[in-house]
């Protein structure tokens, strides 16, 4: 059998603080044969450091100059290795340990130029896999890290075009749940830095509920109709501190409520087998409920035909409707 | 324990038949592939694979198939001076093999070699965890800083398991969890980050430990898991994402700490699992059709475990995935 290369060298030369060029090289392909060997980015890290501290001895431009040549070379060394292993987790660990060591080393200016590049190419490896969860986290700690880094003004300003990135992520894919979460969690931040009052969030809720609504053309995506239930959190009295409009009145609740229902209820038309549609209408129903303090007969007829058909439809959870029916 | 993948595939064609005799062979061959080239691209799971293999093999009725004292002294020679584990030796420490190597040692009923011919007692092994957790409640992996609710999940199952849950601070670690709930009723990686089954398990996993249950909205959670389950039987980790037989384990165990496995179709489940199966050479693969690995063989089993698949040991759903027999014992009195 043909080992490409034994962890052998490493071990020794790091264990002799040889922090060398040579050892940084000789690690670099230990790693390009197998990122998951998490012992040498340790050793990298240490190489890495001790460079740093020699490169801190000189005066103040010289060091800033050799600390970002470093980096940036380290970092281009790790782009082929996240495109040929995009779900191992100690490349991107290593790279975000990277990107902080510029933070902590560098001048501001020279720091947010190394973290914005980063943005574009995270950018890059969502558009190759768009549901990549490393590549999502990753991308929210690079916005928050630039976040801080920047002004307010800045900040308010990435939010919203993180906002824009995340409509045309869910534009080229509409099931992209990880671009609708993302949706929602930066709807919150984009109020709140905007110290928006009740009526601008309502206007933002009302705009989302158009857009699913819209969106609901194709009633059998799972990943629209949580994004729906995320919408319906308003609504929720227990909840509704956690969402985007957190005020309403619990007559406007009860409002909007009665509209979703009616809303789903048309999607019916000639989706008579899709189960989400009667989840959410069950769903909206007891909400109704919840902020009436109680559920009228009627609405518990309702219920029950919605949930007799969901139980046909949807045979794997048939255990879950039968235990919901005798709370009815 | 090796992790090279295969020789065989699962079958992805029904079979009701587990093939148990053929798994514990497939387990009992894994550490004579030592000149695959694959043994050495796996090294950095070599103590996560013997927890695995180790317990697959209980949960077959095959617990002494190991030899014991071997794994002692590999387990031991994975130690670092700091009290953790590496993944195998020379290895850095690092959470995630600590743990393994204190389910390992529990389970061999050997946690009292740590003071014999380890590198300190149990209390060593605690500190080096301990010292992991930061000032907001959440667990790093080790001393470079990754945050992530698998080392919060990993460090008190360890904890627990060595009676030392007194060495960190349990409410900030449940503050933490919560703190990463969103609105589905699951849970994410990170505060803000997007709910993943394999997550769910660790938050779920921590708060069951914690005893600190009471916290969880079930029935939104439960709704949200059992979603999870997709026409083939098998589960996935994510909406619209594939199904793997893994998440058999980390969505069913879910579910069974929150009272609500039943809500998902049990037979239909195992079906799944069972394709996965290589009924010749034994090992489950992530799906049918593809090449088995003793990580999926080892939660595959667990998964069908917690079914009460018959003539399988039963498996703790709550405490840590290990035979529960074992942990009856090891947490009792
Ligand atoms: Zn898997």
């Amino acid at each position: 059998m043909a080992v490409p290369l034994r962890a052998d060298d490493c071990d020794s030369m790091v264990a002799e603080h040889e922090y060398t060029i040579e050892t940084l090289k000789k690690i670099s392909e230990l790693l390009s044969s197998n990122p998951e060997y998490y012992t040498a980015w340790n050793y990298r890290r240490q190489v890495l450091q001790y460079q740093f501290s020699q490169a801190e001895g000189s005066d103040d431009d010289a060091a800033a100059h050799s600390i970002t040549e470093l980096i940036m070379n380290d970092l281009h060394f790790l782009i082929p290795l996240l495109r040929s292993f995009p779900k191992c987790y100690w490349i991107w660990n290593y790279r975000l340990w990277l990107l902080d060591e510029a933070r902590r080393l560098l001048p501001l200016p020279e720091a947010q130029q190394i973290w914005q590049q980063e943005l574009a190419l995270v950018g890059k490896m969502l558009t190759l896999d768009s549901r990549n969860f490393h590549g999502w986290g990753y991308r929210r700690f690079v916005v928050e890290t630039l976040k801080e880094l920047g002004t307010a003004e800045e900040a308010r300003s990435m939010t919203q075009k993180e906002f824009e990135y995340a409509k045309k992520m869910i534009g080229a894919n509409l099931s992209n749940f990880s671009a609708w979460h993302y949706r929602t969690k930066l709807i919150q931040s984009l109020l709140d830095e905007q110290s928006a009052s009740d009526d601008d969030r309502r206007r933002m809720l009302d705009d989302e509920l158009s857009l699913i609504h819209q969106a609901f053309i194709d009633p059998y995506d799972q990943s629209l109709w949580f994004y729906h239930q995320n919408l319906m959190c308003v609504f929720d009295p227990s909840m509704a501190e956690r969402t985007m409009a957190p005020n309403l009145s619990s007559s406007d609740r009860l409002q909007y409520i009665r509209n979703e229902i009616e809303e789903i209820q048309e999607m019916l038309d000639g989706a008579e087998d899709c189960k989400y549609i009667y989840q959410a209408l069950i769903e909206c129903t007891l909400l109704a409920s919840k902020v009436e303090g109680s559920l009228s007969s009627e609405d518990r007829d309702q219920i029950l035909g919605w949930l007799s058909e969901l139980k046909k439809l949807d045979p794997l959870r048939r255990e879950r409707w039968l235990d919901f029916e005798k709370t009815l | 324990m090796a992790l090279v993948s295969g020789p065989g595939r699962g079958e992805g064609i029904p079979d009701s038949e587990l093939h148990s005799s053929k798994h514990v062979t497939y387990i009992k061959n894994l550490d004579t592939r030592k000149d695959e080239l694959e043994y050495w691209l796996t090294e950095h799971l070599r103590l996560n694979g013997v927890y695995w293999g180790l317990t697959a093999l209980h949960i077959l009725g095959c617990p002494d198939t190991l030899p014991r004292d071997q794994t002692i002294d590999f387990v031991l020679s994975c130690q670092s001076d700091n009290g953790g584990f590496g993944a195998a030796p020379g290895h850095d420490a690092h959470m995630l093999y600590t743990v393994s190597a204190v389910q390992i040692l529990i389970t061999i009923d050997a946690v009292d070699e740590l003071e014999k011919r380890g590198r300190g007692g149990k209390e060593k092994v605690g500190s080096f965890i301990a010292n992991l957790q930061n000032a907001d409640g959440s667990f790093m992996g080790d001393q470079w800083g990754e945050t992530d609710t698998r080392f919060l999940y990993g460090a008190l199952n360890a904890l627990s398991l060595l009676r030392l849950m007194d060495l960190v601070d349990v409410p900030k670690a449940v503050a933490h969890i919560q703190s990463c709930e969103n609105l589905d009723g699951a849970y994410g990686i990170r505060p803000g980050a997007e709910s993943h089954a394999g997550q769910v398990f660790t938050c779920i996993g921590a708060l069951a430990i914690a005893g600190r249950l009471d916290l969880v909205n079930k029935d939104r959670l439960g709704a949200w898991l059992s979603e999870r389950q997709i026409e083939s039987g098998g589960f996935n980790g994510r909406p619209e994402k594939l199904a793997d037989a893994c998440y058999s384990w980390w969505v069913g165990s879910s579910l069974a700490m929150i009272d609500r496995l039943h809500w998902i179709d049990g037979e239909k489940l195992a079906a799944f699992v069972l394709q996965c199966q290589d009924p010749d050479a034994g090992g489950f693969a992530d799906r049918p059709g593809n090449m088995v690995d003793v990580y999926h063989t080892h939660f595959s089993l667990a998964g069908l475990s917690l079914l009460k698949f018959n003539g399988l040991e039963e498996i703790d759903a709550i405490n840590s995935c290990m035979p529960k027999a074992i942990t009856a014992k090891c947490l009792a009195g």
